[in-house]
């Protein structure tokens, strides 16, 4: 386990106050923050090339905090990956175990194991001016896992990757945390790549933790419209509580004149008639309902009439702009490329929608 | 006359020029006196003392200069703005005055006692390397500074996760890659010692035999009308001045794994 504990860095303009991540053994745990938030700083403190102001690292059952870097087993792959080179990827990979002075006949097996995982055997003689921006990232990620680090620290991983070979790192990644349970604290900005990869995440903003869950809470529950915002959620409104249906357990939000039905159970926090809250629902929990098709009655309690008004093909699937009649609430809906052909949509055609009461999110 | 004309003419009237100014000294080459100095012991001996001198100088430099260019490259500390203006001193100051500047310290009750106490530097070798020393030692400091500029400290970084102390990170990885950089550091600070005049002529003399280097064996040779040595010394010196010209540019040869 990894425990950081009010961690607090004053540097230049960023100020990065009371700052705590717990990462369970073996855990892929993301911190996840907007460009500029500080969060190579933070990366920095638990490596001990900085001195932070304030705070406590425990990396298993050690204190770290006053250890230099070398002695607190914590690997780091940074973003421009400083592959080391005058020396050949063989070296590069090596360069660690040879600093601790560790018995290479232990590690040979395992070192052998990533190298085939992670498909480097062809490499090993080459120096790193001669890999592609893939290998390079390859070797990197060896290099640091080598030593069997107790943590490996991984800044923005996919970052200046092509497409496709994004897709691939991406995938090795996964594949080497299920085949080698590293623990990893791994900084990015982009939500796509963490929600792929990680369990945990903490979202970081402005020198904050704005939330802190796994994956899909936060995916679904975001904390605020702050959160929300960041994490790229469309279909954010202005909501007022307009009454309790106590039979049915139910709230009755109003945006525009429009009703919503929320369950009770979903609203966390005590609220009371007509307090205005951020009513929110991922893109992809929009449905537009098939006409003669019988509709779920958990869906029955949100449906609306209106227009679609425009729709881009995103490749795997499509994208749709709808507007409700009453209120002209606008709605951004993700449709599955098969799903999205069984619909037969066109641009300024009549649909209804339907929203699973489940999928709708209050923020207060 | 075209923009590209006008501006490569200008590269090539400066080549020309001093190129001129070479060729003119072979003017006189091949007179009777020339051979006679190129082989004369006050020669041989201002060629040796200037080869010895202008290394241990740059020894020293290097010695100092490497910590502090790495410090002013890596660290934030105070006065470190300071530092690094000061480093400048030998580049603005004229070098007869850096020179006179030590004869006045040596008069001093400190410079006193580390003459009688220590090492006789005014008049005498070690005043030789120590004016040298002054003059490049900024200068090396600056120069070696550059090339570690050129390094990120992001590889350290990297070394230091993965094991190594800041001093192995040091040897092993920053001094390897900033090791061209810092060659081309020593091979033009040494050339700059070589030459150097005015300091060490002024804390250090002119006597021949003694610390008579090679500049001032040609500003002596000048004085007394001896054309000849002079233009000997003279084309020594530039075949020096181009083999450390030629040895920085072997340093800029890409390394294999670039």
């Amino acid at each position: 386990m990894i425990r950081i504990e009010g961690l607090t860095i004053l540097f230049d303009t960023f100020k990065i106050i009371d700052l705590n991540i717990q990462i369970e053994e073996e855990g892929f745990h993301f911190l996840l923050g907007p460009t500029g938030s500080g969060k190579t700083l933070i990366l920095e403190s638990i490596m001990g090339l900085r001195k932070p102001e304030m705070g406590r690292i425990w990396i298993g059952d050690r204190e770290v905090q006053d250890l230099p870097p070398e002695r607190r087993g914590v690997s780091y792959v940074p973003q421009d990956l400083a592959l080391f080179p005058h020396l050949k990827v063989k070296e590069n990979i090596l360069y660690g175990i040879k600093a601790r002075e560790l018995d290479m006949k232990i590690y040979e097996e395992y070192v052998y194991a990533l190298v085939e995982v992670m498909k480097i055997d062809p490499l090993l003689e080459r120096y790193p001016a001669n890999l592609s921006g893939g290998e390079k990232k390859r070797v990197a990620l060896l290099r640091a896992l080598a030593p069997k680090p107790k943590l490996l620290l991984l800044d923005e991983p996919l970052s200046g990757l092509d497409p496709s070979i994004k897709v691939d790192i991406q995938h090795l990644l996964k594949n080497l945390h299920s085949s080698f349970h590293p623990t990893t604290l791994c900084v990015t900005h982009d939500f796509e790549e963490a929600y792929f990869l990680g369990d945990g995440m903490t979202i970081f903003m402005d020198g904050k933790v704005e939330q802190v869950g796994k994956r899909d809470d936060i995916f679904l529950r975001p904390k605020s419209k702050k959160v929300a915002q960041f994490l790229g959620a469309k279909n954010l409104y202005r909501a007022k509580f307009l009454k309790n249906e106590g039979s049915s357990q139910r709230w009755i939000l109003g945006v525009n004149g429009l009703q919503f039905s929320i369950p009770t159970s979903l609203v966390q926090e005590k609220v009371e008639v007509e307090k205005e809250v951020d009513l929110f629902i991922r893109p992809e929990e929009v449905m537009i309902i098939r006409e003669a098709k019988p509709v779920k009655d958990s869906l029955k309690r949100n449906i609306f009439e209106g227009e679609i008004l425009d729709i881009t093909d995103k490749g795997k699937y499509h994208w749709v702009y709808f507007q409700t009649k009453e209120g002209q609430i606008p709605f951004e809906i993700s449709i599955p490329n098969y799903a999205f052909r069984n619909l037969n949509l066109s641009i300024g055609k009549s649909v209804k929608i339907a929203l699973r009461e489940e999928s709708l999110w209050v923020m207060t | 006359m075209s923009f590209r004309y006008t501006m490569i003419g200008a590269a090539v009237c400066i080549f020309i020029f001093y190129f001129g100014l070479i060729l003119s000294l072979f003017y006189f080459v091949g007179g009777k006196g020339f051979w006679e100095a190129l082989s004369h012991p006050n020669t041989l001996f201002s060629i040796r003392l200037s080869l010895i001198a202008a290394t241990l100088a740059t020894l020293l430099a290097v010695l100092i200069g490497l910590p502090s260019a790495y410090a002013l490259s890596r660290f934030e500390f105070v006065g470190k703005g300071i530092l690094d203006t000061f480093l400048e001193i030998p580049l603005i100051v004229s070098p007869i005055a850096l020179g006179a500047s030590f004869l006045v310290f040596f008069n001093t009750p400190l410079g006193e006692l580390i003459q009688t106490k220590g090492v006789f530097f005014v008049f005498e070798v070690p005043g030789i390397i120590l004016a040298q020393f002054a003059t490049i030692a900024g200068l090396a400091t600056r120069l070696m500074k550059a090339s570690l500029d050129e390094i990120s400290p992001r590889y350290e970084a990297v070394a230091r996760s993965l094991g190594s102390s800041p001093w192995q990170a040091f040897y092993r990885v920053t001094l390897p890659l900033s090791f061209r950089g810092l060659l081309a550091s020593v091979i033009l600070s040494w050339a700059k010692a070589f030459g150097e005049f005015g300091a060490t002529v002024t804390l250090a003399g002119a006597m021949p035999g003694k610390t008579e280097t090679m500049p001032i064996a040609i500003f002596t040779a000048l004085a007394s009308a001896d054309i000849d040595k002079a233009i000997v010394l003279i084309l020594i010196l530039v075949g020096f001045g181009l083999l450390t010209l030629y040895g920085v540019r072997l340093t800029g040869k890409k390394y294999r794994y670039d």
